[in-house]
């Protein structure tokens, strides 16, 4: 049996060789021959093959393998095939008996393994890309002689092959869609990133970015992912504009130190990210290193790679792009500013970033910072810095020579730094040209020393504005100490300024007593016949009868007659003053204005002192024992009863004003003068710099003239006074010719009753004095006593006229004392009034006469 | 055989076939037969499969003639 069966299986064998081989359609066209070696070569191959693998390595099961069958089909897309060979195997397998196949399960697997290895060997013929295999031409062409077209039944509906054209035309778009490759848009997304237009990602000038062109085909998720990279092309183009646009400035010298520095700081931070990139574009090109060799790598670098690589670069870009739209127009220290208001961010990489920036900007700031409060030199070619100065006159160098800038003044330093900034660059100077002092140089490196910087450049920088602080402290402090050490000890300001008050507001009594004992007659003269020269003369005079002659001759040396502008009409005593010539540097404090309101005071306290004069004056000639009551003895007693009266009313009047004069003086002398001045001494003593003093001494000034109603919103007040003054001053010269006439009088009386002796004598001294037509020379006694009555009459009434008009000027003007808000002037008023008297005069006076008027308590 | 047989065998080897053109293997009824009868036999399919694979391209340029061997073992 065995035999047999062996000699069936050659022959089937031989069978089978010889089918295959005739099928085979590469052979030659004649039918093979069994004989052949060919045929004898194979048929051994075929016996070598078929015993070589004898048990089969999958389980004889023959539903199973109808079943990976049937799901073959199924997922290869022919499910009608696939129930028709369900239902074929259900028939297949129902046959059974003699004349059935016994092994089934062979035949299927055997079916099964043929139809794979045929696929196998077909798709390896076709190209990877082609979607639809079965209906590309060649494959048509050759199985026409089959009926079958690879299994799939070919019904021609279209004689034009319309659908064979259209699938073509799909298959060479999707060809196309997939032609620009992830690399190539890669490589196009670094060169946008550097500026640079690439393939096919190119800057568009309408749309202000970088865009893919919409021709090329790619998936809109590339597309967007494209764009959203090149946000960071579209920031370096701007930053780099910048920059490029300010280096083209700089020969303009348009530009200024800071704009510069923030170039370069920028330009800085370009060159780690053209590192960055250089370093990605060479990754770009190496594959990944896989661990699987299955797999083929795709190039290191895709799209969502660059946008996790770019993710900190454009925070970075996205800053200085911001910081450069903002100082497009700016310059120095308001572009440092601008720059620092940014740098208040949380984040500490833009902390950290912004730091570094503002570091390398605000040095050029720093820098003249330092050499403005260590050396006083302003080296700003640019004017970016915030302190500016101007050329001036010597005098005004303080006041007027250097201010501050506001626009230019960064945010970060504020505003007392930059007052105290200011201050000590000033004093600097001040002390270089006012006072030709050159002891600040060492203050100034031991400031530095003490701050411990060095007065070389680059000390400080941004960050460290408390170093700035004490250094300007530092500096300041021993600036202002060696300042105010010049201005007392070299300058002698205090010594200064109590000449002033000693000469210009009548501090030296005895002087001005003099001087007025000397001027007075000549300044009763009309102002245009008085000459300066002469005035000046008396000065001198004055000068050396009293105490001031014991003075520093460098103080008495400034002080001059100064006879101001005046119009006709005008008498000496208007126009008379006294000049103090402060010199460079004390006249900063003394300027030209501070020098007019000196004059104005000085006179008001001139005309006081006048007033008080002319009272005196008048006292001395209302000495009683010039008039002795035994030479009126001859006359009626009516006429010396008058007499007396009117002597009486005139002194009465003359104590009234006297007490007034008196007591103003006083109040103006102590209560104004000397407290004022005893403050100013006070302020000048804790004044730590020259502002300090300016505005103690504004203060001082400033008090003086308001005490003593000469302040604007005094006028009132002050017109009332000088109503008085004259007044006063009237009087004086009705008491003068009161007892001038008394005089007189006496002197006929006198002669009458004197011996005849004397008479020659008397009748000389009257000769002297009697030189008026309308003397009494030869008349009678009666005659005497008729013109002495009416002379005394006459006087009265004057002196009545006075009174009252004095009476009521003073109530007048004692009533507008308490009611002034500004000024307090209740010791005047005390001092003027302190019984009462005055004012429960007046309140009685109007009470009984009824009438309505002045407010007053 | 008896015809009842063989009409079973007809058939079966039909079924085979429409079986066969539905995997699109390509091979004829005789071609089928013969390898159905080998299988029957109790030859590895797989072996057989390879035969079918392999022997249509293993065509051997002049190779000395050879005796035909017999495969009586």
């Amino acid at each position: 049996m065995e035999e047999e069966d062996h000699q069936k299986v050659s022959d089937l064998i031989k069978e089978l060789v010889l089918r295959l081989l005739s099928q085979n359609p590469t052979s030659d066209p004649q039918p093979t021959d069994p004989n052949s070696a060919d045929f004898a070569n194979s048929h051994r191959y075929a016996f070598r093959i078929l015993s070589s693998r004898m048990t089969p390595s999958i389980a004889p099961d023959a539903a199973a393998i109808a079943e990976s069958i049937k799901r073959r089909l199924a997922t290869q897309g022919k499910s009608s095939e696939a129930l028709t060979f369900a239902d074929l195997y259900s028939k297949f397998a129902s046959k059974t008996g003699p004349g059935s196949v016994n092994n089934k399960w062979a035949v299927l697997y055997l079916l099964k393994i043929i139809a794979h290895d045929k696929n196998s060997a077909r798709t390896q013929l076709l190209d990877s890309s082609v979607l639809l295999p079965n209906l590309s031409d060649s494959r048509v062409s050759s199985r026409k002689q089959k009926g079958w077209e690879n299994g799939v039944l070919l019904v021609s509906k279209d004689p034009e092959n319309r659908r064979e054209i259209a699938f073509r035309e799909f298959v060479n778009f999707v060809k196309e869609e997939n032609e620009v490759r992830e690399e190539v848009l890669v490589r196009d997304v670094l060169y946008a990133c550097q500026g640079i237009d690439g393939k096919y990602v190119k800057f568009d000038k309408t749309a202000d970015g970088y865009v893919l062109s919409d021709l090329v085909k790619v998936p809109r998720a590339t597309r967007i992912m494209v764009r959203k990279l090149c946000e960071l092309g579209w920031l370096f183009r701007k930053v780099k504009g910048y920059i490029s646009e300010s280096m083209d400035r700089f020969p303009a010298e348009d530009v200024g130190t800071v704009g510069q520095a923030f170039c370069a700081a920028l330009q800085d931070e370009l060159s780690d990210y053209y590192k960055l990139l250089a370093v990605l574009e060479a990754q770009s090109m190496n594959p990944i290193p896989l661990v699987s060799e299955k797999v083929s790598s795709e190039n290191y670098l895709s799209l969502r790679r660059l946008s996790v690589w770019f993710a900190e670069p454009m925070v970075k870009m996205r800053l200085m792009a911001v910081l450069v739209d903002k100082c497009k127009v700016l310059r120095g220290g308001a572009m440092a500013g601008a720059i620092h208001l940014h740098a208040q961010h949380g984040d500490p990489l833009v902390h950290e970033f912004m730091r570094r920036l503002l570091r390398r900007v605000c040095s050029p700031l720093f820098e003249m910072v330092r050499s403005w409060v260590l050396e006083g030199e302003l080296e700003d070619i640019f004017a970016e810095f915030f302190v500016v100065g101007q050329p001036v006159k010597a005098e005004s160098l303080w006041r007027d020579g250097y201010r501050l800038h506001a626009g230019m003044l960064p945010s970060f330093i504020s505003q007392s730094l930059a007052q105290r900034i200011l201050r000590t660059g000033k004093s600097i100077n001040f002390l270089r040209v006012c006072c030709e002092d050159r002891g600040w140089a060492d203050t100034a490196t031991e400031a530095a020393a003490a701050a411990g910087t060095t007065t070389r450049r680059g000390g400080l920088g941004y960050g460290e504005t408390d170093a700035l602080e004490s250094l300007v402290d530092e500096a300041a402090k021993r600036i202002d100490k060696h300042l105010l050490d010049v201005i007392h000890i070299q300058y002698k300001f205090k010594e200064h300024c109590l000449a002033i008050k000693r000469y210009l507001l009548l501090g030296q009594g005895d002087f001005v007593q003099y001087l007025m004992d000397i001027v007075g007659p000549e300044l009763s003269e009309p102002a245009n016949t008085i000459s300066t020269f002469k005035l000046a003369g008396l000065l001198e005079t004055a000068i050396r009868s009293s105490n001031a002659q014991y003075d520093d001759p460098d103080i008495l040396d400034r002080l001059r007659v100064k006879m101001m502008p005046h119009g006709t009409g005008d008498r000496g005593w208007d126009v008379f003053s006294l000049e103090y010539d402060a010199r460079v540097p004390l006249d900063t404090v003394f300027t030209e204005s501070v020098m007019a309101r000196y004059l104005k005071i000085f006179n008001f306290l001139w005309k006081l002192r006048r007033v008080e004069h002319g009272l005196i004056g008048a006292w001395k000639t209302m000495k009683p024992n010039c008039i002795t009551s035994h030479s009126f003895t001859k006359l009626q007693q009516a006429v010396k009863l008058q007499l007396l009266s009117t002597l009486r009313r005139c002194q009465v009047l003359w104590v009234d004003m006297n007490h007034f004069v008196t007591n103003l003086q006083y109040y103006i002398m102590f209560e104004v003068l000397e407290v004022s001045w005893s403050n100013f001494l006070s302020e000048m003593e804790v004044a730590k710099d020259l502002d300090d003093l300016l505005a103690a001494h504004e203060k001082y000034l400033h008090s003086i003239v308001e005490k003593s109603l000469l302040g604007e919103r005094s006028q009132t007040l002050c017109k009332s006074l000088f109503v008085l003054f004259d007044l006063i001053l009237r009087f004086r010269s009705h008491a003068d010719r009161l007892y001038e006439g008394i005089h007189e009088l006496q002197a006929r009386t006198m002669e009458s009753s004197l011996p005849s002796r004397d008479k020659s004598k008397s009748r000389r001294q009257l000769g002297d004095k009697s030189s008026d037509p309308g003397s009494w020379i030869g008349e009678g006694r009666k005659a005497l006593t008729q013109r002495a009555g009416e002379f005394l009459r006459n006087m009265g009434l004057d002196l009545d006229a006075i009174a009252k008009e004095y009476t009521s000027l003073l109530e007048g003007f004692i009533s507008q004392l308490p009611v002034q808000q500004h000024v307090d002037l209740k010791f005047l008023l005390f001092r003027l009034d302190f019984t009462e008297f005055y004012t429960r005069m007046y309140q009685f006076v109007y009470n009984f006469l009824n009438l309505d008027g002045v407010a007053f308590f | 055989m008896d015809p009842e047989a063989a009409q079973k065998a007809r058939e079966s080897l039909e079924l085979a076939f429409q079986m066969s053109n539905i995997l699109d293997t390509g091979l004829d009824r005789h071609t089928l037969s013969v390898l159905i009868a080998l299988c029957d036999l109790g030859l590895n399919p797989e072996s057989l499969a390879a035969v079918v694979k392999e022997l249509p391209t293993h065509t051997h340029p002049t190779q000395p003639q050879q005796q035909r061997r017999s495969t009586d073992s």
